[in-house]
């Protein structure tokens, strides 16, 4: 059980992911992502627009499985950029780890 | 009230002669079942008929010039079409006989479709087909023409409900030169649309559009108004009906808070107070009565938004948690600036929404509501109400935060998709629960944060169970129609299943109720929005307006007819009639003795025949459907005489 964190949106701007919001959960994004992998993408911008900022720093890895091939966000009907929103989330990880937030 | 039209022009068709029978293929839909072929050579055995003949559809152009060639060469002088069920065709081809220049009554439809060539395969559909036509062949023989029964229409309209829907009936047809009385329950006018503000999509305020309409209304001088009024007494049919109108003071209780915020308001009779709407005259001090003659009646009683249990989803158990009405009332206090919003004096920083509260009801999953019932169905206008309630808030005050519950988002309409896309543009955060699985709303544990939490299994974040903090949930209430079983049962109205009147038919007759003369407008047909009643209101009054201004309606004359040569005055037929006021005993003079004899009402005839079963003289019949006839067909039917010979 989480409680949502409707801040940490915000919060994420400053990485450069801003369009989280825009999601409106479709899943296409992870219909056409050749991962193919756990609703990857999807699933990470989700726990962004709730806040679950424990469940993106426990499976930071999956993040760095993502080839930016783009084609997410060639498809993403609400212009989210899902691509661009996991390299904002990468960015997020590593200066979470820096400070030495990441197990 | 009641006149006969001059008879149809045509010359008398010759008694039992000159039947002509048409048979359809339905492009293969009879013919591939039945040998249409056949069928005619051996109608043409048949007593009666002069001709036969068939064609791929008979329902066009050339095929009902095939049959209107016969009539004028005078060939034929009756009818028989048979094709596919007559609920679909039989009033064309009648129409082809009057165009024929014949009376449309000396026709007889036989269902080969339905009832032969859908439902049966090989010999036994053809022979089936043959018998059925030659019965109405033989039946044809028998007819007589008719004159339709004509009606003249009293020239009023009454307009029952003073909300949206019902001001704009009464306008539209006061426009169209039309008197109109339109009743009232309460003593305002504006209905539902004047407890709202901003209209969804497009954000025109409810003082607006209710000011103007129902301004309109009270100046127009073909519209008279009775506020504080119900319908008591009705009887008649189309074109006249009596009513009897009470004016009475309300019940104290229910109008009292509306009555005070006008008071408060400070505003006159005739002038515009939100939350309240118009009060056009003052309440009778004593009860009045006032009979009333129309020719149409609209119905146009409205909905009323659901009310939450007490408990569901935390109503009445929180402070906190209201229905959208309730908020909008809330929101008019509300000061306009400030970053957060602010309710009675609590700052809003988050806001849960839930959808679907009171629609949707599924059985087995969700309680019935106290009158035992559930609505099973989509209100079709709460998903953007809400949204557009999100957006203006969110637009004036961006901290607060919204949390959007839904089943399914259906922002269906014009510019309603777009308050959707503007709500996640205002950074609306959206959870999605299932049927069975609705968000709970608890006390929030953590004493310093807001006082509730909403607790929901989240479809979008994979079935992981979420808590948002809330200071307040609002309810996306549905429609319910508003009880009016009292005029159901005085019109003897249909009612469908989800409660709302049920219309003839809902996409060729959407604004027609099965009693002729009484139309329906706006919400008490079905959830509407305010756009959509003022079309179906508008509808209404084109239909009604089409009814007045014609001054006259016509009904078909399959009604009960005397033979006062064999009528010895039992009242067997009286006892036996269904419809009030449609056969009754009256006194008259035969051969120099006063005696009772039964006089049938045609217009308030059904036509259903329970008089012609009891008649002990065999003195009452159908017009159409006389026994004669009937007993013509079924002989038809087992003689064996026109068959072919194997």
């Amino acid at each position: 059980m989480a409680l949502v964190n409707p801040d940490f949106a915000a919060e994420l701007q400053a990485y450069g992911v801003d369009t989280a919001l825009e999601c409106f959960n479709c899943g296409t994004c992870a219909a056409i992502c050749p991962l193919n992998y756990e609703h990857f993408p999807r699933k990470m911008i989700r726990y962004i627009q709730v806040g679950a900022k424990q469940q993106i720093l426990q499976q930071a890895q999956d993040l760095w499985r993502c080839l930016h091939c783009g084609l997410c966000t060639r498809t993403c009907p609400r212009q989210a950029n899902p691509g661009e929103l996991i390299l904002g989330l990468r960015r997020y990880v590593v200066a979470q780890s820096r400070r030495g937030e990441h197990v | 009230m009641v006149k006969k039209k001059k008879s149809l022009a045509s010359p008398e068709p010759t008694p039992g002669g000159k039947v002509g029978v048409y048979v359809c293929h339905c492009g293969g839909n009879i013919s591939d079942a039945v040998d249409v072929e056949q069928v005619c050579a051996q109608a043409r055995r048949v007593p009666g008929v002069v001709v036969a003949r068939d064609n791929m559809f008979m329902c066009s152009d050339p095929g009902q010039e095939m049959i209107i060639e016969d009539l004028k060469s005078g060939l034929v002088e009756r009818v028989v079409v048979a094709s596919c069920s007559p609920s679909l065709h039989e009033t064309t081809f009648r129409n082809a006989l009057v165009r024929a220049g014949g009376n449309p009554y000396v026709y007889e439809h036989a269902n080969l479709r339905e009832q032969v060539s859908w439902v049966h395969h090989g010999p036994e559909a053809t022979a089936k087909a043959t018998r059925l036509v030659a019965a109405a062949a033989a039946k044809a023989a028998q007819l007589k023409p008719l004159d339709p029964i004509r009606v003249e229409v009293r020239p009023r309209a009454l307009v029952i409900g003073g909300g949206m829907a019902g001001l704009k009936a009464a306008l539209e047809l006061a426009e169209r030169g039309q008197a109109v009385v339109l009743v009232e329950k309460s003593p305002f006018l504006g209905g539902q649309v004047a407890q709202l503000q901003e209209l969804a999509p497009g954000g025109e305020t409810a003082a607006a559009v209710i000011g103007e309409l129902a301004g309109a209304v009270l100046q127009h001088p073909a519209i008279t108004v009775y506020t504080c009024a119900q319908v008591e007494g009705f009887e008649g049919y189309i074109g006249n009906f009596k009513l009897k109108i009470t004016r009475t003071s309300p019940e104290s209780a229910e109008y009292s808070e509306k009555l005070e915020r006008l008071s408060q308001s400070g505003c006159g009779p005739g002038e515009y107070v939100p939350f309240v709407g118009l009060m056009p005259a003052a309440i009778p001090e004593s009860r009045e009565e006032i009979d009333l003659e129309a020719g149409v009646i609209i119905l146009a009683t409205g909905m009323r938004p659901y009310q939450p249990r007490q408990g569901e989803y935390g109503y009445k158990d929180f402070p906190e948690v209201v229905t959208l009405p309730e908020f909008i009332r809330a929101l008019a206090a509300a000061p306009a600036a400030g970053d957060t919003l602010v309710l009675h004096g609590r700052h809003i920083r988050g806001a849960a929404l839930i959808h679907c509260v009171g629609s949707r009801q599924i059985p087995g999953i969700h309680e019935e509501n106290p009158g035992g019932y559930l609505n099973e169905y989509c209100s079709r206008t709460c998903c953007a109400a809400i949204l557009h309630a999100a957006n203006l808030i969110k637009e004036r005050h961006p901290q607060t935060k919204f949390f959007d519950f839904y089943r399914d988002i259906r922002t269906y309409g014009r510019g309603q998709e777009e308050l959707y896309t503007r709500a996640a543009a205002n950074q609306v955060l959206f959870f999605r629960f299932e049927a069975g699985e609705e968000p709970q709303i608890l006390q929030n544990p953590d004493a310093k944060g807001s006082p509730l939490l909403v607790r929901v299994k989240d479809v979008l974040t994979f079935g992981e169970e979420l808590e948002v903090p809330v200071d307040l949930v609002v309810l996306a209430v549905g429609q319910e129609p508003n009880n009016i079983s009292d005029l159901v049962e005085k019109m003897k109205i249909p009612v469908g299943a989800d409660r709302f009147l049920q219309e003839v038919h809902p996409k060729l007759r959407p604004v027609e109720l099965s009693v002729a003369g009484i139309l329906l407008a706006g919400t008490c047909q079905a959830p509407f929005g305010v756009g959509e009643a003022c079309a179906a209101a508008g509808a209404a009054a084109v239909k009604a307006a089409a009814i007045l201004s014609r001054g006259y309606v016509e009904l078909d004359p399959f009604v009960a007819e005397v033979d006062l040569s064999k009528c010895t005055g039992t009242g067997a037929c009286v006892e036996a009639c269904l419809a009030d006021g449609a056969l009754a005993m009256v006194e008259m003079e035969v051969g120099g003795q006063k005696v009772q004899r039964a006089r049938v009402n045609p217009v308030m005839c059904l036509g259903c025949g329970a008089c012609v079963a009891v008649c002990p003289e065999n003195a009452i019949n159908i017009q159409g459907w006389t026994l004669k006839q009937f007993e013509s067909m079924v002989d038809m039917i087992v003689s064996d005489e026109y068959l072919e010979q194997a």
